[in-house]
Order: C-alpha cells, then structure tokens, then sequence
C-alpha cells in the first residue's frame, strides 16, 4: 500500500511537471502580454509600459522566465497577480479555491448517490412508464448542452418562479451593510466545516454501529444522522446567530449552480448505473442468491448493485476530469467567482501568474481525485490489490 | 414426518419465446424419498435444468408453471409466492448450480456467503457456532477451514466447487439438488468432487436430485434413475434396473453406448436422428421418429407413464421393445 501511494505520487509530480512546462508556454504563446493591454490607456507612454514589462520581468525569454516560475513554485511561491497586483496568487486561490471546491464535491456526491440509487432500482423494477420516463431524463440530462441548460435553470428558477437568485457567491446590496468583521470568506468556510464536522459523525455513526444487533444498529444509526443535523441547526440559530443571515444569503446562492451541475453529472451515472445493474442481474451469483432464499432488498443491494456500481465508479473517474473543465463553463454562466472564474479572467488579461496558479491547483485536483477514485477501486473490489 | 421429501406430480412448464411455448418439462411426476438419492439423466437440452429451477421456483421472467404440484415435505409450493417460497430455499431444498464456478459473488468473502444464508434461515445461530458450523462444512467437503476467509477468485475451480457445495449443506436442506455440478471442471477433480458428494449424502443421509447428461457418473451416485427425453420423464426405476433391465427404448440405446457399463453382450441400438425441436415436438411419443420399434400407435397417441413391474415406471408401447 505505501509502496502503491509512494509510486502513485512519483507519477502525479511528473505528470503535473509536464502539465505545468506545457500549459506555460501554451499560456506564453498567447500574442502580447499584460503590458500590451494598456496601450489602449492614453493616459501611460510607452515609455512606461516598457518599465512595467521590465519590473514584471516579460523582457526575459520564456525558458529563463519558466525555470525561475517552477523553481520559486515549488518553494511555495506561486508569485504576484499582474491583474491584482501586488495580491499573493497564493492568497486569491486560497479565496476561490473553497467555492470551487464546495460547488465540485457537493456536486459529485450528490448525482453520484441519486444515480446510484434510482440507476439501481430503475433496472430491479424493469418496465412501465416510469423506467422508460426516467430513461430519457437520463438521456436528456447526458446530452444537453451545458450552457443552454444552465440558462434554462436560470430562466426557470430564478426569473419564472423567483425562488433563487440568478447568480453569484452572495447578495451585494445585503452584504453593503454587514457589521465590520464580517467577511465572505470567513462565513462561507466556517459553513464549510460545520457540514464536514456533521458528515464525520454520521459517517463515524456509520461505522461505529457496524457490530451492533440489528436492532440497535437502525437506533445507532438513526440517532447519528439526527445528532448532525440539530447540531448544526442550533449552532447557526444560536452559536453563530449574528452571521447566519449572512450564511443563509451564500447558501441561497449556491443552490442553483449545484442543482445544475448535480443533474448535468446526474444523468450519465444513473444510465450507467442502470445498465451496469441489468447486466449483473443476469450474472449466476444472482440466481444462488436467489436460491439461497435471501429477500428481494438484500439481492438488490447487497449482491447486485454492489457489484453493479464497480463499473459506474470506474466511469466517475473518467468523469472527474469533464467535471471540472464543465465547472469553468458553470461558473461563468453563474458568475460563480470560483477557481473557474477566476482562471477564464486571468487568462484573458493575460495575468500569467494567477492563469498558471488556477490551473495548477485544477490539475493537482483531478490528480488527487483520480488517486481517491482508485483506492476507492481497490476497496470496492476484492480482486484488485495494490500493485 | 412423511416418507416422501419430495413429490413431484404432473409439472409442466413451459418457456415463452418469440416463435412459441417451449415445454421443456411436460407432465413430469416422481417422488424422492428421505435420504434417498436419484439420478436423473438425458441429453443436453431436454429439460433437465428446468426441473431443477422449477424445484426451486427459480424461473426466469419468460417461463411458467402451467400444471402439477410440488410438494416439499407434503406442501404443495407451486401456488406459493416469492416471498413464502423463500423459507423453503435452502432451508429445505439447495441446490447447487450447473455454472458453480460463477455462482459466488466476488466481492464477498466465502465465509460471509455461507453465513448470510444461515443467518437468514437459522438466526438463532450464535456468530460463534455459524463459524464453528462452516468449519465444519469445509472440514466435510474437504476444504482447509483456513480459507474460509477469503475470496472466490482466489479458489481454484475445485475448490469453488467445493465451497459451493458447502454452502449448498449451510442450512441443512431436507434435499439437495446438484445441476451437473462437476461439468465445467477437469476429469480429475470431478472425480474427487463425485467421490466426495456421494460420501456426504451416505454420511449425513440427505435426499439428492444429482442431475448429469453422463449415465456413468449418475451409476455412481443414485439409488434410483429417472431417464428424460425432450421435456418428459420416460423411465424411471432403480439403477440396477435401469442399468440391466431398460424398458424403454430410449434408455436402452443410452445403456448400449455404455457397453462397459452394461457388461453383457446386448443388442447395439444405435440411435440415429436428432433430438426433436421442443418448440414442435411430433405427436404421439416423442421417441418415435427415433425409435426402432415406433407403429402407428405410437405416432399417434402418448402413452402413458406407468408402472410395468414394481417401482418400474416408463412410459412406452411396447416396453422392452417386444412389438
Ligand atoms: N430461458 C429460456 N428461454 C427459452 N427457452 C429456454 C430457456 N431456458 C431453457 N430453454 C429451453 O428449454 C429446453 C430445456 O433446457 P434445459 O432445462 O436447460 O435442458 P438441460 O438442463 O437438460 O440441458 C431447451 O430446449 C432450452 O433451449
Ligand atoms: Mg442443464
């Protein structure tokens, strides 16, 4: 196992190297540089903008300007904005990162579980209207093009029926008059961890109940997914009152843009899922299972959609990397102020620093997530071992 | 306690397939009794499969029972649910499958596979006498217990076949059927396999339906013989019987391909023809377009199955050939 995870991070430095040389030349390549952009200023002769190239060091050649970038990088210095200057890209992407992340995980999470669980009981109740119905959601869902659905979420659910803002991280008129001391950041990553500290104890919940009698276990069970969720109702009503408004004001916000990228992933699982569940059906293990008399939910779950979910989940990593490259689209279309966002602005200015910074930390989360995604393999299924 | 574990009377099931019903099993009726074990034999393709998953209640979505009983230990099961059924499977009746190979799941340790079914049918089992329980069972289909823990694919075929079979015995069945269970495996582990089945169900006088297209392996194993010809039961009777006095012509052809078993210089019938389509099977006995001895009767009219001597069953015209 460690062996595995020392060799697996070997790869994962090397390829992100190789990732990082070409998106630097690629993003170099682009005619003109930040400089150039202040031509249209009358205001700045070209004198200046001359002296600023030079101070922000674009006079050097790109090879030079490359092997400093990654040497200061891996000493942790990931540079200066040349759009925000003189902000810290590392202090930008620590800001958006978060927001990223939240919109991805909760995401996945969510259109993985429902496309488990419907793809699993769609293939069990074969036929009739509703299989064939939620067939061509799924369908529906799979193929649509991203930025049209996104608008049509918006048109239906923030302009027809009014339930929810249009976008954005948060409501700027109400956030205008916050008391001092109340950031953005501050509210959204103590939300953060209030829902991370409730899903430990439900998933500790989980498995602390594991060896219980039957009985005791649903109460376990039962009472470690209630605990959670009073206990971070009362510690925003009470704990936190001052800032709950505020907290209420990004969760509104972050409803829409989830909801859309949760269908969007939704539908492949739940097609993929529901594939992969008819074809196991089929397999000879099903039959002893039936034939051992077990009841009809334990054959579902315990021995089909068990081994059913082994191909959907190797699809999730597949996934993953079509997920984040969607997210910059999201994000634009729901001015999500995201690492997406974040990324599409520097690019266009052509602040290479924050451009190279945001795409980095993307690649080195589709390394991690494809990491994740095959330990999880490993778990899943007994025949593979690390190697 | 009745004397019959099993009484099977007048089944008939069929497959709907798009060109028409297939009656793979067509008024079938036999009986096991406790601890007796019976053969029962045929060409690949006659039905012999269907009678087991029908036992089992096991159907694919395609396939009905349209007549007969099932009786499980004087319950007739046929009109049952699923759910009802379910207490009788494995509790009373196992059974372990043609594809044995595929028949554990291979995310499941083979320990955990065994006791799920114990758990279900016998859940007054502490955790330590389930274990206890399936050291046992390995220990007596002749696998080291040590193994118990880990997981099919690190089996090899035999021994799948032999956890199979373990698990198949997990809830002490009344009976137990085995669906050609060493088919898919080499000549010499099926040996060991066969040698094995037969000491366990002398050892714990359980009732067996062993089911195999090979007339040897089934003089092996059973007491009493049923011979099949497309969907029917054609003879039935003991295996001395069967073996040195068939009665029907088509046990006799099969029994003359055997001539090692057979011993004595018989008359060689050899059979030509294929076995008939089930989707149109000829009129009259089904035997006839392929039977030395067919007259007009028999293209007409089915006989009956009855019995000729005692606990000799067939069903034919002219029995031992005499015209
Ligand atoms: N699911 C099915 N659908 C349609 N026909 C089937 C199905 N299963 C078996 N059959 C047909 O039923 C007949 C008997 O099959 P089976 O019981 O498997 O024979 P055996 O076990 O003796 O080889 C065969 O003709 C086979 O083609
Ligand atoms: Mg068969």
């Amino acid at each position: 196992m460690w062996k595995f995870l020392g060799k697996r991070f070997l790869q994962m430095f090397i390829t992100l190297l190789m990732f990082q040389t070409v998106t630097y030349f690629l993003m170099d390549a682009q005619p003109g540089d930040i400089a150039d952009l202040l031509t249209l200023n009358p205001d700045i002769p070209p004198a200046e903008r001359e002296r600023i190239r030079v101070d922000l060091g674009l006079d050097r050649p790109p090879a030079e300007r490359f092997l400093k970038y990654i040497g200061n990088f891996y000493k942790g210095d990931l540079g200066v904005s040349f759009s925000q200057f003189p902000r810290p890209v590392t202090e930008i992407i620590l800001e958006r990162l978060p927001r990223t992340l939240v919109l991805f995980l909760s995401a996945s999470v969510i259109s993985f579980w429902a496309g488990y669980a419907s793809g699993k009981v769609l293939a069990w109740k074969r036929g009739g209207v509703i299989e064939y119905s939620s067939t061509l959601v799924g369908v529906i869902l799979y193929t649509v093009f991203t930025p049209w659905f996104a608008l049509m979420m918006i048109w239906l659910f923030a302009v027809y029926l009014d339930w929810l803002p249009p976008g954005k991280f948060l409501d700027p008129i109400l956030w205008l008059t916050a008391p001092e001391g109340i950031h953005a950041n501050d509210v959204f990553v103590r939300m953060i961890w209030s829902v991370m500290i409730a899903t430990g104890v439900m998933i500790l919940g989980l498995i602390g109940t594991q060896r219980l009698s039957s009985q005791l276990r649903k109460t376990g069970r039962w009472v470690s997914f209630v605990v959670p969720f009073i206990g971070v109702f009362l510690y925003w009503r009470f704990a936190s009152s001052g800032i709950s408004l505020y907290a209420w004001d990004i969760l509104q916000h972050l409803v829409l843009p989830v909801l859309t990228v949760t269908l969007i992933a939704y539908g492949g699982t739940m097609l993929l899922m529901r594939t992969s569940m008819l074809e196991t059906l089929r397999e000879d293990y099903i039959l002893t299972a039936r034939a051992k008399g077990m009841p009809e939910k334990i054959i579902r779950d315990k021995h089909a959609a068990r081994n059913a979910l082994l191909p959907v989940w190797t699809g999730l990593v597949f996934s993953i990397g079509s997920s984040l490259s969607g997210g910059i689209i999201t994000e634009t279309i729901f001015s999500w102020p995201g690492l997406g966002l974040t990324l599409l602005n520097a690019a266009q200015v052509e602040d290479i620093p924050l451009a190279m910074g945001a795409l980095t930390v993307t690649g080195v989360m589709t390394l991690l997530s494809h990491l994740v995604a095959d330990i999880g393999y490993a778990f899943l299924d007994p025949r593979i071992r690390f190697s | 306690m009745t004397e019959n574990v099993l009484e099977v009377n007048d089944l008939t099931m069929h497959y709907m397939t798009r060109k028409g019903p297939v009656f793979a099993v067509d008024g079938v009726t036999f009986h096991v009794k406790r601890g007796e074990a019976i053969g029962l034999v045929g060409e690949s393709g006659c039905g012999k499969t269907s009678i087991a998953i029908s036992l089992l209640k096991l159907l694919p979505n395609n396939a009905k029972i349209l007549n007969g009983e099932i009786k499980i230990n004087d319950v007739d099961t046929v009109p049952l649910s699923d759910k009802e059924m379910n207490k009788y499977r494995w509790k009373n009746i196992s059974m372990v499958f043609q594809a044995a190979m595929n028949s554990m799941n291979p995310v499941y340790s083979v320990e955990e596979q065994i006791a799920e079914a114990m758990r279900e049918h016998m859940p007054h089992l502490s955790d330590q006498e389930m274990s206890e329980k399936i050291d046992y069972l390995f220990n007596l289909v002749g696998l080291d217990p040590a193994l118990k823990t880990q997981y099919p694919h690190q089996y090899s075929g035999g021994m799948r076949q032999r956890a199979v079979i373990a698990m198949a015995l997990s809830c002490d069945p009344d009976i137990i059927i085995a669906d050609e269970p060493t088919t898919a495996l080499d000549v010499i582990v099926q040996d060991a396999i066969l040698k094995r089945i037969r000491e366990i169900q002398e050892e714990l006088n359980m009732a067996m339906i062993y089911i195999s297209h090979d007339i040897a392996v089934i003089a092996e194993v059973s007491q009493r013989v049923g011979v099949m010809y497309a969907g029917k039961l054609v003879e039935m009777s003991s295996t001395e019987d069967i073996f040195h006095h068939p009665i029907h012509p088509y046990t006799m052809a099969l029994m003359s391909s055997f001539p090692s078993i057979v011993g004595e210089k018989t008359e060689l019938v050899t059979l030509a023809g294929e076995p008939p389509d089930l989707l149109n099977p000829p009129a009259g006995c089904r035997f006839h377009p392929r039977c030395p001895y067919a007259t007009e009767i028999c293209r007409e009219q089915e006989p009956d199955f009855k019995e000729h001597a005692v606990g000799h069953y067939a069903a034919c015209w002219h029995p031992g050939g005499v015209k």
